[in-house]
């Protein structure tokens, strides 16, 4: 059976899982593969919700996520899913154009949909990556 | 046996009008291959030579998007009898049986897993399928 192996950030402060007490690993490498748990907008250096425009929130919790998956070895540049959950599809644009800047060739497959989101954010982000 | 690290390929949109990227903007590949699987973007009803929003209801949305996401599929080497995890997105819970209708008819024998999530789709589209499958 290929191995199973929790990831976490180098930053604690993005250590939601364990600074939230959480249910759940910031990421599971599983053989070839890199799951990760649906991310928030979260402040680097406070580990505090970060609450913003989508544009904001996106910008950071994209940043996040690169620093997340490069802590696994592994890179943005590796991801082939990732699902997007915004609060109201009409702020699409407005993640679209930020999401845009972090892939600027060959982007993932990707599926967004408009959902209710926790503690009044404006952005969730979940991905599959290959492990480095 | 895979050689490590496994190389991340790009399917391209097999007819224009599935090309979300050049259409709509949408900032993703249609879909993603890596080691044995393949990665669909979400697959709405769209035209797939036009691109155009083929809004109508559940049940036409639903065939349109099988038929885009057998399209996909085919690009990547795969099929829906490939299909081994499907996400179904529908705009309202009330609509699940007409989803299950047309459902059963594309994936007959041996369905993948398959969650149902009510949500808000892009376009107004009342339906979209996120699919993951083995190439």
């Amino acid at each position: 059976m290929a191995s199973r192996e929790v990831i976490v950030p180098k930053n604690d402060k993005l250590n939601v899982s364990r600074n939230f007490n959480l249910p759940h690993s910031p990421g599971i490498r599983a053989g070839d593969f890199i799951f990760l748990s649906g991310m928030l907008s979260t402040d680097p250096h406070t580990g505090e919700r970060s609450q913003g425009t989508m544009a904001h929130e996106t910008r950071q919790t994209l940043s996040n996520m690169r620093h997340l998956l490069e802590s696994a070895g592994s890179s943005l540049e590796r991801v082939v899913k990732i699902n997007i959950l915004v609060y109201d599809m009409l702020e699409f644009e407005n993640m679209n154009r930020v999401y845009r800047e972090f892939f600027p060739k060959d982007p993932p497959a990707r599926t967004t949909c408009g959902v209710q989101l926790s503690a009044g954010m404006k952005i969730e982000i979940e991905c599959i990556a290959l492990a480095g | 046996m895979n050689v490590r690290p496994l190389t991340r390929i790009v399917v391209p949109a097999p007819r224009a009008g599935l090309d979300m990227s050049a259409g709509y903007g949408w900032v993703q590949s249609a879909a993603i291959r890596a080691g044995d699987y393949v990665f669909v973007s979400g697959v709405v009803a769209v035209d797939p030579e036009s691109g155009e929003r083929l809004n109508g209801t559940l049940t036409s949305e639903a065939h349109r998007a099988f038929q885009n996401l057998q399209l996909v599929l085919a690009a990547a080497g795969s099929s829906l009898a490939g299909l081994v995890q499907v996400r179904a997105m529908i705009y309202d819970r009330i609509e699940y049986d007409a989803l299950n209708r047309v459902y059963r008819q594309y994936v007959p024998e041996g369905p993948p897993a398959r969650t149902v999530w009510n949500v808000r789709i892009m376009d107004a589209f009342k339906v979209q399928l996120d699919a993951v499958a083995l190439t």
